[in-house]
């Protein structure tokens, strides 16, 4: 059937784009000098694991979490990976780490117009790699990041704070091995931003378990 | 559903309302279509490759309706004082905060219109909940084995 060869065609090149995020190092783990970083596919594997688990102890749709984690950064095989230093990067080695050390603070006027580039520019990244794909399915994947991106259901707001508790425990993982930045900015952006009461118990056990009583 | 009592601003509100009254307007078509579709089937087979994600897509809006049926029937909407300047943190409030010496800023928001990335963050998140009742000067810490320091600087209304 000609018309099913040229959708499955296609769902190749679709699938053969995707895959460019098992290449992809995440950026945040590169700009600290990570050995052997992970990359934003690995990122999404345990994410989703997470959202599945989670989410079902939170009666959330399994089938939409679980396609939200695994799309949600599709985008950045064209958008790129980014961090929220990206706006104040400084050449200097030296005060790139000092800059790292500290969660970085932002009027609120920035955060906005930060928020609204990154959307502009990810939303077109999407729409480019989903534009080979059925409308349906286009339409689907594209809800769904939307979803997540603006938090516009209990499973969007679910998965975007997941996003976060996951490169916290990343972070954790890294900093125990013994890699060389300091894990205060991220304890204190997930305190700024988690509120589903499964995720806080699970911040508060990664906090009993990588910390030990430990400053 | 949990019944709980949402505070949204009058601007949620409004989102909420309107997209209520589109998704009723999309369930009411995408039922029709998808009785029309099965009211022209001989057999199992003939179903067409659209028509499982149009049942689907009918399940998802039926779910999302009824999500908002529950938040509407359960909101408080944040009036506006009529004083200037808030006295004391709130949900709705603007606070300007000084933190590891840096400055920044957050408007106190239900979990229903939360987003970090833009400023907003969810009454019920730990800097959140900590803010909340606070006075301008006074200093909270969200504690675990990080402390994270919060010196109020300025309230405002968003």
């Amino acid at each position: 059937m000609p018309k099913k060869d040229d959708e499955l065609k296609k769902l190749a090149n679709f699938f053969i784009n995707v895959g460019e995020l098992k290449n992809k190092k995440r950026k945040g783990w590169e700009l600290r000098d990570v050995k052997n970083p992970e990359t934003i596919a690995a990122h999404s594997f345990r994410m989703a694991i997470m959202a599945w688990v989670l989410g079902e102890k939170r009666k959330l749709n399994t089938n939409r979490v679980l396609k939200m984690s695994l799309i949600h950064d599709v985008c950045e095989v064209y958008a790129g990976d980014t961090t929220p230093y990206d706006k104040m990067l400084p050449k200097n080695k030296k005060k790139l780490r000092g800059l790292l050390d500290k969660w970085p603070r932002l009027s609120k006027k920035e955060k906005e117009k930060n928020f609204r580039e990154k959307y502009k520019k990810e939303k077109k990244a999407l729409q480019k790699i989903t534009s080979g794909l059925s409308p349906n399915l286009k339409k689907e994947i594209n809800n769904l990041w939307d979803d997540y991106e603006k938090g516009l259901t209990r499973e969007g707001r679910f998965v975007r704070q997941l996003d976060r508790l996951e490169n916290l425990l990343q972070a954790l993982e890294y900093w125990e091995k013994g890699e060389k930045f300091m894990i205060e900015p991220w304890w204190i952006q997930i305190k700024e931003l988690i509120d589903d009461p499964i995720l806080l118990e699970f911040m508060n056990v990664l906090d009993k378990k990588f910390h030990k009583g430990k400053k | 559903m949990q019944n709980k009592i949402y505070h949204l601003t009058p601007e949620g509100l409004k989102k909420y309302k309107e997209e209520y009254k589109r998704l009723n307007g999309i369930l009411k078509e995408s039922r029709s279509k998808i009785k029309e579709i099965r009211d022209e089937l001989w057999r199992p087979e003939d179903l067409n490759s659209d028509y499982e994600p149009m049942e689907s897509e009918l399940i998802s809006v039926e779910t999302r309706i009824k999500e908002l049926e529950n938040i509407l029937k359960n909101t408080k909407t944040i009036k506006k004082s009529k004083q200037t300047k808030p006295k004391i943190v709130t949900v709705g409030t603007t606070v300007v905060v000084e933190a590891d010496g840096q400055i920044d800023e957050f408007t106190i928001v239900d979990t229903l219109e939360a987003n970090p990335s833009m400023g907003k963050i969810s009454n019920e998140s730990p800097v959140g909940k900590a803010l909340l009742g606070c006075k301008k000067s006074e200093v909270i810490v969200v504690h675990s084995a990080i402390k994270a320091t919060y010196k109020i600087i300025k309230i405002k209304y968003a």
